[in-house]
């Protein structure tokens, strides 16, 4: 048995390993670390939410309603002020980072798990299946998203957990179409045909050969409905049709903050743009792993 | 992201038109630019039931009888005078020389005509509970007619100086209620030159007006836009396109006031906001409400003082009855709860929940007040499920199954009688959640008796066991802002009836 150092083959490696360069490419990229480290903040936040509110976010105080942010000459005891019922506005937001990172997370796995399996199939095994997967997509993309979350959960009354299955079923197009067109992109690869050729079994063949090849697309799409999810929960949130209150969401305190927009434009932007942060931090880190896991970008 | 695009297109359009407008701007030109929040169905007064069709039908129509705002006195208006001639028959000399805006005559037929259709439940006027007390009328000779009523009914007279008024005959035979909704004619201070649902209603002042108590109306024309977003009709004001909005909220109101180009006016309104508790067990048997104790707790859970003080603001006060207190008969002297979470912590816990419990709470308008009401509940372990419903689905759930409780209001259509309100709601009716035979028998003696005394007495043995007993608990009466230009002389009444025919130009 050849001793490893002395391998002619492998003495002739030289430069960086796989692993060093994948981490030279994940720190020579901008958008990824700006939005992973923001991200990052933000899912801290949320889960150490009871420790870092510096007030029960449902503790109201009518005597100190609406006090201004303390760049807007209030005091510290409420650093972003109070909204309309005298909860800190601060806390609220803190909290309210939870129910945004919930519903985002929770909404692209279930829509994940569905439009993924759903594309796959499609892709590799064509035919019938792809038939029936391409009109289910077809039936599911001639429905507007928002009208349909909107009869729905005015149906079944909002929460928390009808948005989010709501959401999670109704945002699984984009996964199916792009999963499908990746699955055929490889499916006829040779490595595809040398492990069917040496007798691999389908489910195998789906796993460890197409998976790994695709996966770079499906991370863009998670990122890309994760952020979806959280602004059409916000959006729901805003027509009274999401989360329902007490709980605090970034949506609900645009809708209450709305009222008083010509007099205390704070109270909607602060949750704005603590709002448009986290979408754009989601979105810069999945171009980012797009970037640094494809294929291309390997070598 | 498509939203936050329409945004901004929402606001270029606001002030795009707010700058059109300013070039129709109000005292230069006789016209008072006013916005309504709402969509008013039908100009009809008998067929729609909001608060704006009631503004517009006491300028464009009158009534029998007027009652002055200021003194609460009864006073001719097309009737000069009137006598019950038995207990169920009322007489009326019409004042002559009256006619509509469209030249008919108004004469003892059109009181026919239009009490005979209204009280005719098959016609399908909205609200019944206006007309349904009259049988029919009959005519006596050109100026004398006689209303006849199915019972005795001593609040006739207070219906028919509010939302009884008289159309012509001729006219409405021919037109009906959607022609009558479209080219409004009757004999009020303001007569209707333009109707464009969805967008706007012109009244020009009425020349030929006759000496009503009223008064006479002075601003030559008054327009008025629905609006339904607050800060629009804000911003129009801003740029002079608006002369008055009303019905704005406490906090813009306030800011609006510190301003020195509008008048801020507030004014108290009868509508009150109340907790309605499931007593009766409509939602249960096991239902904690069907405890006193636990509604007990209810009342002593919510801070109504602060409330009034940080929310509603203005003229609103802290109300303990099941009625507005300008109403006849409804005595103040009832059982008033204190605010006291720990006495309610101590009373649910008496009643076997020492760790409160958790229900479904419903609310249908000022989702802010339904919010900080909930928090109170909370705050002493009545964990609260909100749910916020449009106020028609609200009100077929209640009637259906019953809510375990639900903040709701009522404006007594702006009679100042008990029987408005209370008998509404504890009678055994669909939405009444007590059921209590007790308080139904003494409202049925009240509501018919003909003698004051009488009345009085079972309204305050009514209300006293339902304060008693918390089948509701009153926590706020309602206040109207209304806001206007400095050109603007105007001083609202307490009934939230904006009156186009006192307004005056400064």
């Amino acid at each position: 048995m050849a001793d490893m150092a002395t391998d002619p083959l492998l003495a002739d490696i030289t430069g960086p390993t796989p692993g060093q360069m994948l981490r030279k490419r994940i720190f020579g990229h901008q958008g990824l670390l700006i939005g992973a480290v923001v991200l990052g903040v933000l899912v801290l936040v949320a889960i150490f939410a009871p420790w870092l509110a510096p007030h029960d976010p449902y503790a109201q105080s009518l005597m100190a309603r609406m006090q201004p942010p303390v760049f807007l000459g209030g005091s510290w005891e409420h650093p972003l002020g109070t909204d309309h019922l005298g909860r800190d506005y601060l806390s609220r937001l803190i909290y309210g980072a939870r129910v945004s990172l919930l519903i985002g997370t929770v909404a692209a796995l279930i829509s994940g798990v569905i439009g993924t399996a759903m594309g796959v199939a499609a892709g590799y095994f064509g035919g019938r299946v792809d038939a029936v997967v391409t009109f289910l997509i077809n039936v599911r993309l001639a429905m507007p998203v928002v009208l349909v979350a909107l009869a729905v959960v005015a149906i079944m009354g909002g929460s928390l957990q009808v948005v989010i299955v709501v959401l999670g079923l109704l945002l699984w197009d984009r996964f199916a179409v792009v999963m499908r067109s990746s699955t055929l992109q490889v499916r006829g690869r040779e490595y595809v045909a040398a492990a069917r050729a040496v007798g691999c079994s389908t489910p195998r063949i789906l796993m460890s050969e197409i998976m790994p090849n695709i996966v770079n697309n499906l991370i863009v799409v998670v990122t890309l409905e994760m952020a979806h999810a959280i602004l059409l929960e916000a959006a729901l949130s805003f027509l009274g049709l999401g989360v329902q209150p007490p709980t605090p969401s970034w949506g609900l305190m645009v809708s209450e903050g709305k009222n008083m927009m010509l007099f205390e434009p704070w109270m909607v932007m602060i949750p704005g743009v603590v709002l448009f942060v986290l979408v754009l931090a989601i979105n810069l880190m999945g171009d980012g792993l797009r970037d640094v896991t494809a294929p291309e970008n390997r070598s | 992201m498509k939203y936050a695009r329409s945004n901004w297109t929402a606001a270029a359009t606001a002030i795009c038109v707010a700058c059109a407008g300013s070039a129709w701007a109000g005292k230069a030109d006789d016209t008072l630019n006013a916005a309504f929040t709402k969509e008013l169905e039908n100009v009809d007064s008998y067929f729609n039931s909001s608060r704006e069709g009631v503004v517009l039908q006491r300028a464009i129509w009158d009534g029998l009888i007027y009652r002055d705002p200021a003194t609460n006195e009864y006073k001719g208006n097309l009737a000069t005078s009137w006598e019950w001639i038995d207990d169920t028959t009322l007489e009326f000399k019409l004042r002559e020389g009256v006619t509509f805006h469209n030249g008919e005559p108004f004469n003892a037929d059109d009181v026919v005509y239009t009490v005979n259709f209204v009280a005719d439940e098959a016609n399908g006027v909205k609200t019944q509970r206006n007309v349904n007390w009259m049988k029919s009328a009959e005519k006596i000779d050109e100026y004398t007619v006689r209303i006849l009523l199915k019972e005795p009914f001593p609040a006739a007279i207070e219906f028919l100086s509010g939302p009884v008024s008289m159309y012509p005959n001729e006219y409405y035979a021919e037109a009906g209620p959607s022609g009558m909704g479209l080219k409004p004619v009757g004999t009020g201070p303001y007569k209707v030159i333009d109707v464009v649902p969805g967008a706007h209603f012109v009244l020009e002042k009425n020349e030929t007006y006759h000496d009503s108590p009223k008064g006479q109306p002075e601003i030559g024309k008054v327009d008025i836009r629905t609006i339904p977003d607050v800060n629009t009709q804000i911003a129009e004001l801003f740029s002079g396109s608006l002369d008055l909005i009303w019905q704005t909220p406490a906090d813009q109101a306030e800011k609006l006031a510190t301003m020195d180009q509008f008048t801020v006016a507030n004014e108290s309104t009868m509508r009150i906001g109340y907790l309605t508790l499931d007593a009766a067990g409509r939602t249960g048997e096991d239902n904690p409400f069907t405890k006193l104790k636990v509604r007990q707790a209810v009342a002593h859970a919510i801070d109504r003082e602060a409330l009034v003080n940080a929310l509603l603001k203005g003229k609103s006060q802290v109300i303990s009855t099941a009625c507005y207190p300008s109403q006849f008969g409804c005595d103040q002297n009832v059982t008033s709860y204190e605010y006291d979470p720990e006495k309610a912590r101590a009373l649910l816990a008496e009643a076997g929940y020492p760790d409160g419990f958790s229900t479904d709470y419903y609310a249908y308008r000022d989702r802010d007040y339904a919010e900080a009401i909930s928090s109170f509940l909370n705050a002493v372990g009545i964990e609260t499920n909100f749910n916020m419903l449009q106020y028609s689905a609200l009100r077929e759930l209640r009637m259906k199954e019953g809510s375990p409780v639900s903040f709701q209001t009522w404006g007594s259509y702006s009679i100042n009688d008990t029987s408005a309100i209370t008998s509404q709601f504890f009678k055994f009716g669909s939405l009444d959640d007590s059921r209590d035979q007790e308080v139904k028998d003494w409202l049925d003696i009240a509501d018919s008796s003909t003698d004051p005394e009488v009345r009085k007495e079972h309204y305050s043995k009514a209300l006293k066991k339902i304060a008693d007993q918390v089948y509701w608990v009153p926590m706020f009466s309602y206040n109207t802002n209304y806001v206007f230009t400095k050109d603007v002389d105007y001083t609202p009444t307490p009934d939230e009836v904006l009156r186009f025919t006192t307004m005056r130009w400064n």
